[in-house]
């Protein structure tokens, strides 16, 4: 029992740090979530753009409607393909992940149809290239995570014995992993990949929103160059975050008592806010104050 | 347990939810580090936090009330503190801010014209990015948000335990559909506050934190018409009607 709830736990683990980076990244090539607003806000200031500008819905909806979607086909697929558990579930899986990723090129290429045809007054044009490029790449984002997202809520409804159902947890960590990722890993799209022309080291004053980069290394920029610079840092991150609640959630349960797991929680999270403090006050540190004028 | 008391339970849990959402400290311009608060709506990160938190009381189903709500509060609350972590790494690596209260720093939270941290005393001020309403989360908002989720995962809870139980006597699968309807509940008790907090909030720091007994009303006339609901269907289910 010991050996099934480690390992489902170190699996659990490793499958939401992947689903983490893999979100991220499907949310940074489509423009999607809080920064959509700043690719938007682009044509009215003269700035035309070529980014692939889809934004379905807010981005934990959205990946909620991917992940259970992947993890209703797996489940009824595994079912009723008569394999065994193993083989049946991976296969059922991946023909979920590939009905999320279809619909999501669905979605996602007459949202940024119908967005970029909106900002005709502003002279904005509709690139073709723009949206042919970065689809399959986005889709692919989408195919990985939904993946992993179905995979994960297999082995906590299998392996760590949770009673609800497995399409139901999938919405649940869809939901969750959503709102982790478009609030740690779109910063990084958000205040530095759309501003890199504007020095390193401060926040996106509301005067200079909507003047983002439109130029590239090489010509104009698209939305296939947006996960080449995300993925070092803000993919990472997302997926350490979502890795990290699931692992510890999950960690904390081995002993089987549900006290001892509230009591090894409680005190992870205050060694965070701990951490919290002096992260703060490193950067503070590290940083230093705003000079006038500046 | 008596009835009555389950459908209470649904109710307190509701109002909770809703106060939560004022404590996490959330703004959408947070994503380009141009306001203090984790970078997503306030509702949607309150509803994941949730999540999480029904996600871990329901391993805690079969022990007992109190037991359930303290696993849901430690599975909310965890959500909420790494959210905070990535938040502030992503700022200081990733865009090269510090955190600091936007609002503090202008002197109008409900420390009054004290322009320092609450719970640090470090002064905000002369760390604001000039133009932006602050970025990240200091410690005071990051305490906040704690507590926030602490609300919110044993609001979350008391709903699922009150559904749970409810729909016990008249279905098998009542840990599915329980969740499913905790969850459904949350949301609405999550969006409700988004009219007072218009986007943003930077926690119980934050002047908005005045506003919570219009939250207060509005959460506890929704929670009591949707438990009202709930506890009709199941005693009349349990009468063999439906």
């Amino acid at each position: 029992m010991l050996q099934i709830l480690l390992l489902g736990s170190a699996l659990a683990g490793l499958l939401a740090f992947l689903a983490g980076i893999f979100e991220n990244e499907d949310s940074d090539a489509g423009s999607a979530s809080n920064p959509n607003s700043q690719v938007q806000l682009a044509p009215q200031i003269e700035h035309l753009h070529r980014y692939y500008n889809k934004a379905i819905a807010g981005e934990p909806p959205q990946n909620a409607l991917w992940a259970a979607l992947a993890a209703t086909v797996a489940y009824l697929l595994s079912a009723r393909l008569g394999m065994d558990p193993i083989p049946g579930v991976i296969l059922g899986s991946v023909l979920g992940a590939l009905t999320a990723s279809l619909l999501q090129g669905m979605y996602g290429s007459l949202a940024h149809i119908s967005r970029i045809a909106s900002m005709k007054n502003f002279k904005q044009m509709l690139y073709w290239d723009s949206l042919l490029s970065p689809l399959p790449l986005s889709m692919t984002y989408t195919f990985l995570s939904a993946l992993c997202l179905t995979l994960l809520s297999f082995v906590i409804h299998g392996l760590l014995g949770s009673p609800f159902p497995v399409p139901l947890i999938a919405m649940f960590l869809g939901f969750t992993l959503g709102a982790i990722a478009s609030s740690t890993g779109d910063v990084h799209y958000g205040a530095e990949r759309l501003y890199q022309h504007y020095k390193f080291g401060s926040g996106i004053a509301i005067s200079k929103q909507g003047d983002i980069d439109v130029k590239g290394e090489y010509g104009y920029r698209n939305s296939v160059d947006t996960p080449y610079f995300t993925l070092r840092f803000g993919g990472p991150v997302t997926g350490l975050t979502f890795g990290l609640l699931i692992f510890i959630d999950a960690l904390s349960r081995i002993s089987g008592g549900v006290w001892t797991s509230v009591i090894l929680e409680f005190s992870i999270i205050a060694l965070i806010l701990i951490f919290i403090v002096f992260l703060e006050k490193y950067t503070r540190d590290k940083y230093g104050p705003f000079e006038e004028g500046k | 347990m008596d009835p009555i008391t389950l459908m209470l339970f649904i109710i307190a849990g509701g109002v909770l939810v809703g106060v939560c959402v004022h404590f996490i400290p959330a703004s959408a311009v947070g994503a380009m580090s141009a306001s203090t608060g984790i970078a997503t709506g306030p509702s949607m990160l309150s509803f994941g936090a949730g999540l999480s938190g029904i996600l871990s009381a329901s391993f805690a189903l079969e022990t007992g009330p109190v037991a359930m709500l303290a696993s849901g509060a430690a599975g909310s609350t965890l959500m909420v503190v790494l959210t905070i972590l990535g938040g502030n790494l992503v700022n200081a690596f990733g865009t090269g801010v510090p955190p600091v209260s936007g609002q503090t720093a202008s002197g109008q939270s409900v420390l009054g014209s004290s322009t320092k941290d609450a719970i640090t005393g470090w002064e905000q001020k002369p760390f604001v990015t000039p133009g932006t309403d602050g970025h990240g989360m200091p410690v005071q908002t990051a305490i906040s948000g704690a507590i926030g989720g602490i609300i919110g995962g044993l609001g979350g809870a008391m709903v699922f335990f009150g559904v749970h139980y409810l729909f016990v006597p008249i279905t098998q699968e009542t840990a599915a559909i329980s969740g499913m309807i905790a969850a459904g509940i949350f949301l609405i008790n999550c969006v409700l506050p988004a009219y007072t907090l218009v986007g943003k909030t930077e926690g119980m720091f934050d002047r908005k934190m005045l506003r919570i007994p219009k939250t207060f009303f509005s959460c506890l006339i929704v929670s009591t018409f949707l438990a009202v609901i709930i506890y009709s269907v199941s005693t009349y289910a349990s009468m063999g009607a439906v």
